[in-house]
C-alpha cells in the first residue's frame, strides 16, 4: 500500500508517462503506418454493422427528400424525362447498330473474349481518410475475394483502388487522394499520362508528352497496368484499361485536370472489380502461336576457372 | 476542486448509505464527460453525410477535455483522458497519435492552470482554448506532411481549429449545467 506522498508522486508521473506513450504512437505512425491502419481497420470492421444501422435513417431521409423534391416539380420532371427518353431511344438505336457491327468484326477475327471480372457491390460506410486524405470504407460482406489494387467504380466512373481489406470491409483510396497515381489514356489525343490526386476534387494530369498535350474536353480512361508481382492471390492487382475516369479541363493554361465522372463527394453504392481472374494474356486456343518465354537479357557465360597469366604475354 | 458552490447541508456529516446503486450512480456521473466524448466520436465516425465530421469530433473531444480538466479534474483524470484519446484515435483515420497527444496537451494545460482559469473571464479561457486548438491542429498538419513527405494543404487544420473555437461556448454552457446536475457525483 502506497503512502499519501507516494500516491501523489505517482499521480504526477501519470501525465508525463501518457505523453511518452502518445509520442511513441506518433513515432509508430510515422515509421510503421500500416500497423496502425490495420488496427483501425479491424475496429471499423467490427463496428460495420453498427455503422450500417446508423446510416439507415440518413438513407431513408435522403429518399424522402428526393421524393418531396420530385413532387414539387412533377410537370417539369416529366418534360425533362420525355426529352431524355427520346434522346436515349436514338442512342439505343446507335448502340444496337454498333453492337451488331462489333459482333460481326469479332466473328471475322475469331475473337476470344476476356473472362468477365468478378465484382462485389457495397455501400460506402464511412469516411476513412481523416482530415488530409481521401478514402472511404466500403461494406462488402464476408467471404469476399477482393485484394489490394482492385478497382472501385460507382455508376458513372472510376472512384479509386482498394488499399486494405478486412473481413467485411475494404478501404478504398479515392482518385483525388494525395497518394493516388493512376495511369490514364486520353481518348482524342491518344496520349498517355498519370492522373495524380492532390486532395482537391479535380486530380491533376502529369507526365504527358509535351508535343501531345491533353485537349480540353476529351475523355480520360484508365491505361492498362499489369500486376507487378504476377497474378498470385494476395499480390497487388493490376488495372485494366478503358475504364471511364472523366474529362480533361484546363483550370489555367498549362495545368490540365480531370473532372471525374464518379461522385467523389458522396459515394454511395460502389462496385469493386476483381480482375485477378480476368486473364489478359488470353487462354490457350488451337491455331494460336504459343508465346515463348522471354530470352534472358544477359545470357549466362560458361564458367572459366581463373588462370594465372603466362609469363611473357602482355 | 474549483468554483464549487453547493447548497449548505441541513444536516452536515449525515450522508446517504454508500449502497451499490449509489456507487454506480456516482461512477456514471463521474464518467459522463468521458462517455460523452466516446459516444460523440463513435457517432461522428459513421457515414452520416454531415460535412466536417472529423473536425467536429476533434472539436467536441478537445472542448470536453479542456472544460472538465479545468472545472472538475476528478471527472477527467489523465488516465481517462488517455483512454478516451486512444478510443478517438482508433475511430479516426488521421495521423496516428496526434489526436491522443492533443487531448493530453488540452488536459495538461487546463489542469495546470485550473486555478487561474477559475479567476479569469470566460473570454480569456476561450482564447486560451483557441490558441491551443490552432497550435495543435497545425502540429497535426506538420506530422501529416512528414508522414507523407509532401506539402499538404493546411486548410483542413485551420478549419478544425475554427470548429473547435466555434463549438466551445455552446458546449461550455451545456457542461456548466451538467456539472451542477447530471454529472455531479455528489448528487448521486
Amino acid at each position: 500500500m502506497l503512502s499519501i506522498q507516494g500516491r501523489h508522486a505517482l499521480a504526477k508521473l501519470m501525465l508525463p508517462f501518457f505523453f511518452v506513450l502518445a509520442i511513441g504512437l506518433i513515432m509508430l505512425g510515422l515509421t510503421r503506418r500500416p500497423v496502425v491502419d490495420s488496427a483501425r481497420l479491424a475496429l471499423a470492421d467490427g463496428l460495420s454493422p453498427a455503422y450500417r444501422l446508423m446510416a439507415a435513417p440518413e438513407t431513408v431521409f435522403s429518399q424522402w427528400k428526393q421524393s418531396v423534391v420530385g413532387l414539387t416539380d412533377i410537370a417539369g420532371e416529366n418534360a425533362r424525362l420525355r426529352a431524355e427518353n427520346q434522346k436515349l431511344r436514338r442512342w439505343y438505336d446507335v448502340a444496337v447498330a454498333l453492337a451488331n457491327e462489333n459482333a460481326q468484326l469479332k466473328a471475322s477475327l475469331h475473337w476470344i473474349p476476356d473472362n468477365a471480372p468478378n465484382y462485389v457491390s457495397g455501400h460506402a460506410l464511412r469516411d476513412a481518410g481523416g482530415l488530409y486524405w481521401r478514402s472511404i470504407l466500403l461494406a462488402v460482406g464476408e467471404d469476399h475475394d477482393i485484394v489490394p489494387g482492385d478497382v472501385a467504380l460507382d455508376a458513372a466512373g472510376l472512384l479509386g483502388r482498394v488499399t486494405e481489406t478486412g473481413n467485411r470491409t475494404v478501404r478504398i483510396l479515392m482518385i483525388n487522394d494525395d497518394a493516388s497515381r493512376i495511369p490514364v489514356m486520353l481518348t482524342a489525343s491518344r496520349g498517355n499520362a498519370i492522373m495524380a490526386g492532390d486532395g482537391s476534387p479535380y486530380p491533376r494530369l502529369i507526365y504527358y508528352a509535351q508535343d501531345n498535350r491533353p485537349v480540353e474536353g476529351e475523355r480520360v480512361v484508365t491505361g492498362e497496368q499489369p500486376a507487378p508481382d504476377g497474378r498470385e492471390h494476395g499480390a497487388f492487382a493490376g488495372m485494366p484499361g478503358g475504364l471511364v475516369v472523366g474529362t480533361v479541363h484546363y483550370v489555367r493554361p498549362g495545368s490540365p485536370v480531370v473532372v471525374p465522372e464518379a461522385s467523389l463527394d458522396h459515394p454511395d453504392i460502389v462496385r469493386v472489380f476483381n480482375y485477378m481472374s480476368a486473364d489478359h494474356a488470353g487462354p490457350d486456343a488451337p491455331g494460336r502461336v504459343r508465346l515463348m518465354p522471354p530470352m534472358p537479357v544477359a545470357p549466362e557465360l560458361p564458367f572459366v576457372p581463373f588462370q594465372k597469366p603466362i609469363r611473357g604475354q602482355g | 476542486m474549483v468554483t464549487h458552490r453547493h447548497a449548505p447541508d441541513i444536516h452536515p456529516g449525515i450522508a446517504p448509505r454508500p449502497t451499490l446503486r449509489r456507487r454506480l450512480d456516482q461512477l456514471m456521473r463521474a464518467l459522463l464527460p468521458s462517455l460523452f466524448i466516446v459516444i460523440s466520436a463513435f457517432v461522428l465516425s459513421a457515414g452520416l453525410g454531415i460535412p466536417g465530421q472529423s473536425e467536429l469530433a476533434f472539436g467536441i473531444a478537445a472542448s470536453t477535455v479542456f472544460f472538465w480538466s479545468a472545472h472538475r479534474p476528478q471527472s477527467m483524470t489523465p488516465f481517462m483522458t488517455f483512454c478516451v484519446g486512444l478510443v478517438c484515435e482508433m475511430l479516426s483515420f488521421g495521423p496516428p497519435g496526434v489526436f491522443l497527444f492533443s487531448l493530453l496537451v488540452f488536459h495538461g494545460v487546463a489542469h495546470l492552470w485550473r486555478y487561474g482559469l477559475s479567476r479569469i473571464s470566460f473570454l480569456f479561457a476561450w482564447a486560451l482554448l483557441g490558441g491551443l486548438a490552432l497550435v495543435l491542429s497545425l502540429f497535426g498538419w506538420i506530422i501529416a506532411c512528414i508522414g507523407t513527405l509532401t506539402f499538404l494543404s493546411p486548410g483542413p487544420s485551420l478549419f478544425q481549429a475554427a470548429v473547435t473555437i466555434g463549438i466551445y461556448p455552446t458546449l461550455s454552457a451545456l457542461f456548466a449545467w451538467a456539472r451542477r446536475t447530471v454529472a455531479d457525483p455528489e448528487q448521486a
